[in-house]
């Protein structure tokens, strides 16, 4: 119903007021019930698409301090994730490992889906940290200094892995993770693994794919690097043999020199001649 | 109803012009303005000492937090400050009564406010948004001329297929983080959370004496807001060891304020993963709901109010 405009001023009458009222206490009613089954199916839906990431506990309050909690709780998780971060960068540039690892631990926490939180935390303690411990001479003989060494390379191990537990799909935490397998730890068959499956992840680079092989071989498993060879072999097209020749050659190459040391009959080889 | 639209589209003009006036928004825009443009150096603080492409993942994050969280933040404050004061600058100055004393319902005044506030919260979000996609572009161009310098230290790097392969999957990966273009989808929605802000801030100054009154409460509102979701399902699973007391407070702030902890997930979209826009549709659903809540029961309050 059209109000006259002489009526349309400061005051409506009471019954209008009332009935107004009633109406707005009535679409609340209603509102409510659809506004909780409403957000519980969005919660239920970045439920989903965050892997259930971590919740504000009493404990991660404690380790933020009063002023980054406020953060967090103003929706500025990602920036306070960052703030703390600077922390960690201080704390390696002073040589305080503890203290940094505390800090990448808060901030994979904060937010467990920023790959780059783990990538780079991983990198500062297996690296970073693992070598420091090399080359610390308040450690009474060599032996001391291994074993730290050994402990924050595990630590760093410990954070890649967790971070492909968050981040499956991010080729470079499987590839970090292959790294250190293969220059650290010297195993190149749980390498091929890594690099393996850092190779399928969407955005990997090309090169990935021959890793495996070449980890196979310096495992002295020629078989596994023969078979791994071939595979990439197979998957390449007419068309791309063409077009990458350099990759052509390399698989060629190496698949000749392992059908001749494996001695694979003719038949079988993927070149006879 | 056409001349009903006419009249809001003044007023809400008429705001606009005024709140861009003030100094206080402008030095707001400024400091914003300021902040995401050194989200660069902040980056850069952050990440020393780091491979070329591992460190350029690292830094385009940083970049994006920073530049969506000042976004965020000054959006925040723009809303909060240019909303809070409407109807009490607008009482102080007795400006309203010859608006209100002229054929224009209290409701059409409200919403020509809020629209107008709308319409500059628009404006500021989209000047700092221009800002930040220049900032990304820069950090673009350094990470492009940085991963050629990397290469460059390989002499003669260019004849080499594989390395010249390396160089082009790093040069793509970075162009494809700055480029991406889910951060529009994240700046939508923190334009939607402004907006829901904003919503809070007018229907608090409907009852409000004051502008600070306004502005603490709204604020409060906004963090409760962001643990509504936990007060939520302590309410839902509720039962288990809660008193009836607690139940009915983690019961009224689930059934009256809004989940902007939802709204985080643009975290999820400046860390990289994807978020699929009929995500973002539901979100800008809901928000849209709940404004014409607020802004119902806002026009039936202000409808109340002595003036």
């Amino acid at each position: 119903m059209e109000i006259p405009a002489s009526q349309m001023s400061t005051c409506l009458p009471l019954s209008w007021r009332l009935r107004r009222a009633a109406l707005v206490a009535l679409l609340l009613g209603l509102w409510a019930p659809c506004k909780i089954v409403w957000e519980q199916r969005i919660a239920h839906e970045q439920d989903l698409l965050r892997y259930h990431g971590a919740p504000m506990t009493r404990q991660l309050r404690d380790e933020l301090g009063q002023g980054l909690t406020i953060g967090v709780l103003s929706g500025m998780r990602s920036v306070v994730a960052d703030l703390v971060w600077l922390n960690v960068t201080t704390a390696w540039m002073d040589q305080e490992w503890f203290r940094m690892g505390g800090y990448i631990n808060l901030c994979t926490a904060l937010q467990p889906r920023a790959p780059v939180f783990w990538d780079m935390g991983g990198w500062q303690l297996a690296w970073n940290a693992s070598i420091a411990a090399t080359q610390d001479r308040t450690q009474p003989n060599e032996l001391r200094r291994l074993k730290a060494s050994r402990f924050w390379l595990d630590r760093g191990l410990e954070i890649f892995k967790r971070g492909i537990e968050n981040n499956p799909t991010y080729w470079r935490l499987w590839n970090d993770t292959a790294q250190l397998y293969q220059q650290r730890l010297k195993d190149y068959r749980t390498a091929a693994t890594y690099y393996q499956q850092a190779s399928e992840q969407p955005n990997a680079p090309v090169y990935l794919e021959r890793f495996p092989a070449i980890m196979y071989g310096l495992a002295g498993d020629d078989q596994a690097s023969y078979a791994a060879w071939r595979a990439l072999w197979e998957r390449l097209t007419p068309q791309e043999r063409e077009m990458k020749q350099h990759w052509k050659e390399k698989i060629e190459t190496n698949i000749r020199r392992l059908e001749q040391k494996l001695s694979v009959p003719k038949e079988k080889r993927v070149f006879p001649n | 109803m056409i001349s009903s639209l006419h009249r809001i589209i003044t007023i809400s003009r008429n705001t606009l012009t005024e709140a861009v006036r003030q100094k206080v928004l402008n030095v707001l825009l400024i400091f914003s303005l300021v902040l995401v443009g050194s989200s660069v150096v902040v980056s850069q603080l952050a990440t020393p000492g780091l491979d070329s492409s591992g460190l350029f993942d690292a830094q385009i994050k940083f970049v994006k937090d920073f530049g969506c969280g000042a976004i965020g933040l000054f959006g925040f404050f723009i809303a909060l400050l240019s909303t809070a004061q409407l109807i009490p600058q607008e009482l102080h100055n007795r400006t309203i009564y010859t608006i209100l004393a002229k054929p224009v319902r209290r409701s059409e005044f409200l919403l020509g406010k809020f629209f107008g506030v709308v319409l500059l919260l628009a404006l500021c979000v989209a000047l700092m948004s221009l800002a930040f996609a220049a900032t990304l572009y820069w950090q673009e161009m350094r990470g492009i001329q940085a991963a050629e310098a990397a290469y460059n230290q390989t002499p003669n790097w260019q004849a080499n297929p594989f390395v010249v392969n390396a160089y082009n999957h790093d040069v793509a990966q970075i162009v494809q983080q700055v480029r991406d273009p889910q951060l529009i989808e994240a700046v939508i929605l923190i334009f939607a959370k402004l907006v829901m802000t904003t919503g809070i801030a007018l229907l608090i100054s409907t009852f409000a004496t004051s502008s600070i009154f306004t502005i603490v409460t709204t604020f409060m509102i906004y963090l409760i807001g962001h643990m509504e979701s936990t007060a939520r399902e302590f309410w839902l699973a509720s039962g288990a060891g809660s008193s009836i007391w607690q139940s009915a407070l983690v019961g009224f702030i689930s059934l009256l304020i809004p989940d902007m902890n939802s709204f985080t997930i643009v975290d999820e979209i400046l860390a990289g993963n994807r978020v699929p826009w009929s995500h973002a549709l539901n979100l800008l659903g809901y928000a849209d709901v709940y404004l014409i809540v607020l802004l119902g029961v806002s026009v039936v309050i202000f409808d109340y109010r002595e003036i």
